[in-house]
């Protein structure tokens, strides 16, 4: 292996591979950054390209992109309350609070550190143990899906801040709108008034664009109205020591939380980084500090999206089976390229493999790089005034949510997603619980379903299975405890206000 | 001296619209295609779909003087695609990739067009459905499975890409001709159900030999019989299920077509130029490289095959509901 390593580093030393490397994390921050503008479109809008080049550049290209995509969503989450990408919605809820305080600079530092802790872990792991790592992702069956899915329900308690009723109402009201479309199982038509663009259901970034990007420049806009501006200091763009001392255990811990969700067929880096954020604050000493703008809470979800990029080749490498929605894209650009992925990758182009896997390592750094170089000049973004910065947006906005798939009715969900996202902030309810119901609601089901019909309605097959379990139990806990711990701050309350009855 | 300038100036703009203006309604009258040529597909960049028709705009792109556009339009397991490029004006500059889905969607009510909204250029590409088992499984053939089924009636877990999808109703279809009964499992495609297979949740799936084709290679997967009315080239060794004596042939195609009113002689332009294509030895190696089947049908051919889809279509699906 070493002796490939070696070759793979060779491969990679050139100029023009590097190069390649460079412009893809180069645009891939880019297209992160912009509001609607996915990973998985950035990978799919230059997929063409590279078919005109070698398979090295071409996939090390889409590579790059994938990486400074996933970081790069963190940057318009921490600065505008939008996240980028799906997998930086659990960003904005820490990040845009640190940099309300003129804290942009180190928000952003932290999360260009943990980005690349995280990104480099899980080509680490991919590197020494994929063929074993892809085996745990093969135990995943309908139950364990499941219970992976209401384990990531569970998290909305935690990431509704001090609104817990309020996101659990969000919650329901999501889960209710991912009812719409094809039922999965009988193919009946659900609230779909025969209107063809929603036999699918909701498109999921056309309302989270509507839900954070586009309320948000409502909001801005009367905020223009009252010239309302933060000062922000960027003293320093590199993290300071305590803060990397801070992080550094959530980094790791989140980087393998996301490698593993990443190995999932079918979780991506939305789901690996709120489950990420959510392991953070259990594991924090002070949990109550989370949602208002912390390294940790920031470190955690950024450290696991990346993560997820390496886990999600994982499966595409050494199975033929991509692990998200991105490696589904670069799973036909290796197929144009006359490489059939799967368990024989490796023996008949190892050399190739394993310059994948120095050049994916080089795309983290690169995007380290990249990233502290133009922090400063990320943050002067919200220097620009809103007059021009919110228009912009609003086009934004509009674009991603057609670009999506191409369809003008998605352009009418993002703003009627929008006009409901401005009601919800005004009455103060979170809106990452619809995320993660319209994200998980479909697999709930979908699976509770699949399990059902694969053990001839015996629920107990839920139960039985020791991941499926384990995963269950945990997501009782985390559903349960913000709730219970409420309850036992308002006895503690209680109790100390009748103590002080007594005493006057 | 001013003045004069200034009318010469506006002359010579005058002159210079009224060029552009002539120009530009010869461009009009010019032989097609005189604009670059969008090709709609219905489904995700990367899937198979877009694979084909990225290979055929490939092979094209020196048998068109305009270029060839791809636009990936999805949505409602490829309604929303072809439904826009039925709708699209009948002029040829919007090509669509039509599937089976053209085909199926419409007797489950599932699509505001049928194929008969279309005029078809030619078909490219079809892929039959195969039985695939993991690869220590105790069925060798596919008599050995059909008999293991009928054992346990309803217990056999089937895998397929999405209910109403091709390779569920391909396994309905298998199940009618064998006389069994299966337990289908829904996945959300192809991928998710192979993994499935491989994880050994479920018995076989019925996705095409391509779709697992790797896995096959490697010794995990093993394909017991395709419903081809012919074997597979990839895979010689493996019987058809005519061949062991049941009557299906059942799978997925593809092929270009553009609304049905554009006039004859865009139509030709079309077919001369993509009949070439596909002739290119670039686009015959890059599909037997990834296991894809060439399967060129004509005009006429393809809408007598649309046809006779769907009358069978129709009545597979009333056996579902």
């Amino acid at each position: 292996m070493l002796e490939l390593l070696g070759h793979g580093l060779a491969a990679v030393m050139s100029f023009k591979i590097l190069f390649m490397i460079a412009c893809g994390v180069a645009a891939g921050i880019a297209i992160g950054a912009l509001p609607g503008l996915t990973a998985t479109m950035g990978v799919a809008l230059l997929l063409p390209l590279t078919f005109g080049m070698d398979a090295e550049s071409g996939i090390l290209l889409l590579l790059g992109i994938y990486a400074g995509a996933i970081y790069g969503g963190s940057i318009s989450a921490i600065l505008l309350k939008t996240p980028g990408t799906p997998a930086a919605a659990a960003t904005a809820l820490d990040g845009f609070e640190m940099s309300k305080r003129g804290e942009a600079g180190r928000a952003l530092g932290i999360s260009t550190v943990s980005s690349y802790i995280g990104g480099t872990l899980s080509v680490i792991l991919l590197i020494l143990i994929s063929p074993q790592l892809a085996k745990i992702g093969l135990k995943f069956s309908a139950p364990e899906y499941f219970a992976l899915a209401v384990f990531g329900l569970s998290i909305i308690a935690s990431v509704s801040g001090k609104q817990v009723l309020k996101g659990i109402i969000a919650g329901v009201v999501g889960l209710l709108v991912s009812t719409v479309g094809i039922d999965i199982v009988t193919g009946y038509q659900r609230f779909t008034f025969g209107n063809i663009n929603l036999f699918n259901g909701f498109s999921f970034i056309p309302v989270m664009i509507g839900l954070f990007a586009l309320s948000q420049s409502f909001i801005s806009l009367e905020d223009m109205m009252k010239k309302i501006s933060i000062k922000q200091t960027v003293s320093r763009v590199l993290p300071t020591w305590a803060d990397l001392k801070t992080i550094l255990p959530t980094t790791i811990r989140s980087g393998l939380i996301g490698t593993f969700i990443g190995i999932i067929p079918g979780a991506g880096g939305d789901i690996g980084a709120f489950v990420a954020y959510n392991e953070a604050k259990r594991f924090s000493k002070h949990p109550e500090k989370f949602g208002t703008g912390i390294p940790e809470a920031i470190a955690a979800p950024e450290s696991a999206n990346n993560g997820v990029t390496g886990g999600a080749v994982v499966p595409l490498l050494t199975l033929g089976i991509p692990g998200d929605a991105t490696t589904a894209i670069m799973l036909g650009a290796l197929i144009m390229q006359g490489l059939q992925p799967g368990p024989l990758l490796f023996r008949d182009h190892g050399p190739l493999v394993y310059t994948i896997f120095v050049g994916f390592l080089v795309a983290n750094l690169f995007m380290l790089i990249l990233g502290f170089v133009g922090i400063k000049w990320f943050t002067k973004i919200i220097a620009i005034p809103s007059y021009i910065l919110t228009p912009v947006i609003f086009v934004l906005c509009i674009v991603g949510a057609y670009a999506i798939n191409n369809n003008f009715f998605d352009v009418i969900v993002m703003f009627v997603s929008g006009i409901i996202g401005y009601i919800m902030q005004k009455l103060e309810f979170p809106a990452s619980p619809i995320v993660l119901a319209l994200i998980l609601g479909p697999m709930a089901e979908r699976e509770l379903r699949k399990s059902l019909m694969m053990s001839g309605g015996e629920a107990s097959v839920l139960f039985m299975r020791p991941i499926s379990a384990a995963l269950l139990i945990i997501a009782i806990i985390t559903f349960f405890m913000p709730i219970i711990k409420i309850l036992i701050a308002q006895m503690r309350q209680r109790g100390r206000n009748i103590s002080d009855s007594n005493n006057s | 001296m001013k003045k004069l300038t200034k009318k010469l100036g506006s002359i010579v703009l005058i002159a210079t619209l009224g060029a552009t203006m002539l120009t530009g309604c010869k461009k009009e009258e010019a032989k097609f295609p005189s604009s670059p040529i969008q090709m709609i597909v219905p489904f995700a960049a990367g899937g198979g779909t877009d694979i084909v028709t990225r290979a055929v705009a490939d092979a094209a792109k020196n048998h068109f003087p305009q270029p060839l556009v791809i636009v990936n339009k999805t949505g409602a397991g490829g309604a929303v695609g072809m439904g826009e490029g039925a709708n699209a004006k009948p002029d040829g500059y919007t090509v669509t990739t039509v599937c089976v889905e053209l085909t199926t969607l419409p007797p489950q009510n599932l699509a505001p067009f049928t194929s008969d909204d279309f005029r078809p250029i030619m078909q490219i590409n079809a892929e039959p459905a195969a039985i695939t088992v993991a690869a220590d499984a105790p069925w060798n053939t596919v008599e050995e499975f059909f008999t293991y089924a009928k054992d346990n009636e309803g217990k056999v877990q089937i895998g397929n890409s999405g209910v109403g999808a091709i390779w569920h109703l391909a396994a309905v279809a298998i199940e009618k001709a064998a006389g069994v009964k299966f337990n289908h499992i829904p996945y959300e495609g192809a991928a998710p159900a192979v993994a499935a297979l491989l994880g050994g949740h479920i018995e076989a799936v019925t996705v095409s030999p391509a779709e697992v084709a790797s896995q096959v290679a490697a010794g995990q997967l093993k394909i017991l019989a395709v419903a081809d009315n012919e074997r597979s080239k990839s895979f010689p060794d493996v019987p058809t299920l005519k061949e062991a004596g049941f009557d299906v042939a059942i799978g997925t195609w593809r092929g270009l077509a553009v609304p049905k009113d554009t006039p004859d002689e865009v139509i030709n332009v079309l077919k001369e130029g993509f009949g070439k294509a596909v002739k290119e030895e670039s686009f015959t190696s890059f599909m037997a490289s990834n296991g894809l089947s060439i399967a060129i049908l004509d005009e006429e051919q393809y809408r007598e095959k649309m046809n006779a889809e769907n009358e069978f279509f129709k009545g597979l699906v009333a056996d579902i509901k």
